[in-house]
């Protein structure tokens, strides 16, 4: 009860703020059950009010040689920590960690389960169509993991039809090049399509070392990164009623690790390849639309330095069963049944480790009257040696107020979430905990959208969102009475915040202008340490900005384009006592292109330049992050 | 209960006093005049940091005012990095050498204001560091381990004080810890080995090898001329627990460097480390399954329990007042607390420091 009163209190604030405030991106969820589509519902139809946002295609597309964590770093209020330049870059959702975002590709999990994180750095850009953030806790939808949000990747769809192709190339500042193709073909039942992308970087910009006498200027060494890879997408329909879809990614990296400043440089290097391969059958009955999706992933990590030479191996195999049944525009259901089978080979175990999960959900979906949509979702995981609770979620979506121009919608959402500890956590040798429990909590959240409609010229849209999480048995490794490290159930923690964002398109004549600004704030700290001195409750927690706000903006006129993003970040605490920081720091970013129509062929010419206005910082402690760079690039497409 | 009001008066009489100071102090102006900040009466406490993450930090307690300094080196210099892991530092004449392990180099500070005056380079994961005296000191030294984590022998490095340079390198045995001076001779106790290399200080050569128990850490010598030495015990993570063996306490003549006697503990399971003697070299302190154990050197067998039962990750002894500072890790997530005992184990107060406070030099 107490939680309901919390959330007036949010609901009031967001009143309050509405006004001054702005936006990031665009809320899928007002996209649906307009029309009951043959095949593909995404998931995001049972996500009734919570947050998702997708990233923005034109911004993909200009920046389709970075990777995601680049991405998403400059353009979202999420915050990446980046071990460097060439290092791992995670992400955290609302005050979590990086191990409580769930990462989906198609819709299924690619987080290795021996680590339970993503490396965003090693998740390339080139080769995914789509882009969706996840806010708050989705594990009834999501599954294990999606406790802080989920970041949901799908392939791209061919919507040309016949031949296409397009060649990219790029050289940049820091010993930067990287080149890309694709291909494809798009028939009456058939489309497929091919892209392939090499990337490398020497990185060896200059910084300030701070760990030594005088703290000179030195160029970053040990920090090249060559990435190569490609996807595979077919699409098939063979009968009117009968679809299968083939998915292939493959994605390998060779870094180089540079040491923190004022470290010992070990010559780490890793490699990472990941190769993950899907099936998906969809077919459409009187009993509604049934989905298949199989899948096998295979990740490698080998990691090597002057005292480690270790790799690790998984191979996972996902089988997703999902049956779908939609009455008129009202409700909808879906049922299903997800399979995993992990079998990890790791340095760090005695021998191979095997682990199966299963998880059963249920997704409901109902529309009592026009502007009020419901949802009610449940998952049970079964997982040997565990007890995960059933994971409940609960949203609704009410437009409340729909004139000519105007529309106002209120939505809230309360959602459980729960993690499985990962096979580090429970096998790894003379550390691993068998006995940790999983971590499991609440998300609750109440926003309030507004969209302003003027004929074709004008539209803004507005949203505001508090939410507040609490996760508890937060697993994380410390050192134990005898000073070993291993994971033990450490913590419980409340995160609460504000998010605001409001995104606004203007069209005059041939100039076409889109911005959006966004801004979140962020409280998250223990309120409970089970092991220890605890003297750190009450704080925020470490390499959680409260403040991160992002302005973008978009400007075409006739062939040309400017691209703008500024972000800004505001201090993080390096440990939890809030006694030491890395300072607030903006960023930013411009790309200027200019498209040139060569018969049917187009040629677009981008100059890019980030960091532009050459601030230092760091989003891990003494990790040098590079300057001011400028990127040329070019790309030929074959309609 | 009652306990815990009266440390809570206490604390709160300290805390009283110190905001006392603390004006009296704003009142004098001199604080513009840092000279000797670090000179006067206190404890200068070594906080590790997270390994590779190059966030080490010295703190600087105060008896007089009860207030603790944190990351005095940044201060000092600008915003400088200390680096990655303080292992060791030591007082000589004026200066500190500032031991930091991942970071292969020695910090050498002014050891009144912390401002600093040199750096001992192109070391391989130092450890603990003696001088002899104003011109010569040694350190042990590690190599990165092998795959399967173990080790190659370690070696002592010999440095010339008045250039920063090593000018000789002795090799001992696996993990070389801390090393002691008694008696014209240089111990190093020899962590992955059950021996205990002594080295001769005018040729700097190993003159003999004193075997022990299983894994000695560290060393302390007593009013009697005799030297601790304690051990670990097989603790090696990769081998079966029926495979380790006990710690112990070893007693070594250092007239004719053989040991007398040997104190061994009965649990083969627990560990034991931070070996210290108290200001009158007649107790013996150290942390052993998870508590500060106290032993006088009369004892000829294992206290059976702890004087303080808590698990420190730091343990200091005042060699003036016999206080006992045990220092708490915090999960190295955050500030490590450092508490302050009595000598006869009653808590008196308590002072944060850095991350994951490894241990104590007092002035």
């Amino acid at each position: 009860m107490a939680k309901f009163s919390f959330l007036n209190v949010w609901l009031c604030a967001c009143l309050g703020c509405i006004c001054t405030t702005a936006i990031a991106q665009q809320d899928t969820t007002q996209h649906q059950l307009r029309t009951v589509e043959v095949f593909g519902r995404p998931a995001e139809v049972y996500a009734a009010g919570s947050r998702v946002a997708q990233v923005d295609s034109a911004f993909l597309s200009t920046y389709s040689s970075g990777n995601l964590a680049e991405a998403l770093q400059a353009r979202t209020p999420l915050y990446f920590k980046s071990y460097g330049a060439s290092g791992s870059s995670t992400v955290a959702f609302r005050g979590t960690n990086a191990s409580q975002t769930a990462v989906l590709w198609n819709g299924l999990h690619i987080t290795p389960a021996t680590l339970g994180q993503a490396d965003f750095s090693t998740l390339p850009l080139s080769g995914i169509g789509e882009v969706a953030l996840q806010y708050g806790s989705a594990a009834a939808n999501y599954g294990s993991g999606a406790v802080g949000g989920a970041v949901l990747l799908n392939s791209p769809k061919y919507k040309t039809d016949g031949f296409g192709g397009d060649v990219k190339l790029e050289a940049g500042s820091f010993g930067r090049y990287f080149g890309s193709g694709s291909a494809g073909y798009r028939g009456k039942n058939l489309s497929y399509g091919l892209s392939l992308y090499k990337h490398q970087a020497e990185n060896d910009f200059k910084y300030k070392d701070l760990s030594r006498f005088g703290t000179p200027e030195v160029r970053l060494q040990h920090a090249q990164v060559q990435q190569h890879g490609f996807t595979q997408d077919l699409n098939w329909q063979i009968s009117p009623k009968t679809k299968l879809a083939l998915h292939g990614w493959y994605t390998f990296s060779d870094r180089e690790l540079p040491p923190a400043m004022g470290s010992s440089d070990t010559e780490a290097k890793q490699k990472d390849k990941n190769l993950r391969l899907m099936a998906e059958l969809q077919h459409q009955s009187q009993l509604g639309q049934t989905s298949i999706k199989a899948a096998w992933f295979n990740d490698l990590l080998h990691y090597t330095d002057l005292s480690n030479d270790s790799e690790s191996e998984v191979n996972t195999d996902q089988l997703q069963a999902e049956q779908t049944y939609t009455s008129g525009e009202r409700w909808s259901l879906r049922g299903g049944l997800n399979l995993q089978r992990f079998a990890a080979t790791n340095d760090g175990y005695h021998g191979r480790k095997d682990e199966n999960r299963a998880s059963l959900f249920a997704l409901f979906r109902y529309d009592p009257v026009q502007p009020l949509q419901l949802s009610l979702n449940l998952r049970q995981a079964l997982v040997e040696g565990y007890d995960p609770p059933l994971t409940p979620a609960l949203g609704f979506n009410w437009k409340f107020f729909n004139s000519n121009r105007h529309q106002i919608s209120l939505k809230g959402n309360a959602s459980g979430s729960y993690r499985v500890p990962t096979l580090n956590d429970r096998f790894w040798v003379g550390a691993g905990n068998p006995d940790l429990r999983p971590e499991h909590g609440w998300n609750y959240e109440l926003g309030l959208r507004h969209v302003l409609v003027q004929g074709n010229a004008f539209l803004l849209e507005t949203e505001a969102t508090g939410y507040f999480i609490e996760i508890d048995d937060w697993i994380q490794w410390s050192p134990n009475r005898t000073g070993l490290w291993r994971p033990t159930n450490l913590q419980k923690v409340e995160s609460k915040g504000l998010e605001l964002s409001t995104t606004a398109t203007v069209t005059l004549g041939k100039l076409k202008l889109n911005s959006t600004a966004g801004y979140t704030y962020t409280l998250s700290e223990q309120v409970e340490v089970y092991e220890g001195s605890g003297s750190d409750v009450g704080r925020q927690l470490m390499y959680v900005p409260r403040h991160k706000a992002i302005l973008t903006a978009e400007a075409n006129y006739k062939s040309w384009s400017l691209l703008g993003n500024l972000n800004y970040t505001g201090l993080r605490y390096t440990s939890n006592s809030e006694t030491s920081h890395l300072d607030d720091f903006t960023l930013l970013n411009l790309a200027l292109s200019r498209k040139l129509q060569l018969g049917p062929n187009t040629l677009l010419l981008t100059l890019l330049s980030d960091n532009i206005t050459n601030t230092a910082y760091q989003t891990m402690a003494y990790r040098p992050m590079p300057p001011r760079g400028y990127t040329f690039s070019l790309r030929f497409s074959i309609p | 209960m009652k306990k815990l009001n009266c440390s809570r008066s206490f604390l709160l009489a300290v805390a009283l006093l110190a905001s006392a100071l603390t004006f009296t102090g704003c009142d004098n102006k001199d604080s513009d005049a840092p000279s000797g900040a670090y000179a006067e009466d206190g404890v200068f406490v070594l906080n590790e940091g997270n390994f590779r993450e190059s966030n080490a930090s010295i703190s600087f307690y105060s008896n007089s005012t009860g207030q603790a300094e944190q990351s005095i080196f940044k201060k000092e210099n600008q915003g400088r990095l200390l680096g990655d892991v303080v292992q060791d530092m030591e007082l000589v004449g004026n200066r500190a050498f500032i031991v930091m392990n991942n970071s292969n180099k020695i910090e050498v500070v002014n050891a009144a204001t912390f401002q600093s005056v040199g750096v001992i380079e192109g070391l391989s994961a130092p450890r603990y560091f003696v001088a002899l005296n104003n011109e010569k000191g040694y350190v042990t030294e590690w190599f990165p381990p092998k795959e399967d984590w173990s080790y190659h022998r370690g070696r002592v490095s010999v440095i010339d004080l008045r250039t920063y340079k090593v000018v000789k390198t002795i090799e001992v045995d696996v993990q070389p810890e801390q090393l002691l001076l008694a008696g014209g001779n240089l111990y190093v106790a020899n962590a992955g080995s059950p021996l205990v290399h002594v080295i001769d200080t005018g040729s700097d050569m190993v003159i003999k090898t004193i075997e022990v128990a299983y894994g000695p850490n560290s060393l302390v010598l007593d009013r009697n001329n005799n030297l601790w030495v304690l051990s670990s015990g097989n603790k090696d993570w990769n081998a079966p627990a029926s495979e380790h063996t006990a710690g112990a306490l070893s007693k070594i003549n250092i007239a004719n460097n053989t040991v007398t006697s040997t104190i061994t503990f009965p649990d083969p399971t627990a560990s034991a480390s931070k070996l210290l003697i108290n200001g009158d070299k007649d107790t013996l302190y150290f942390l052993y399954s998870g508590g500060v154990h106290q032993l006088s050197i009369s004892a000829s067998a294992p206290s059976t329990t702890p004087l303080i039962d808590r698990t420190f990750y730091g343990l200091g002894v005042d060699p003036v007042t016999g206080n006992i500072y045990g220092a708490d890790e915090n999960s190295f997530a955050g500030d490590g607390t450092v508490y302050i005992y009595d000598p006869q184990g009653n808590q008196t107060g308590s002072f944060k420091a850095g991350i994951g406070p490894n241990g104590f030099v007092f002035n």
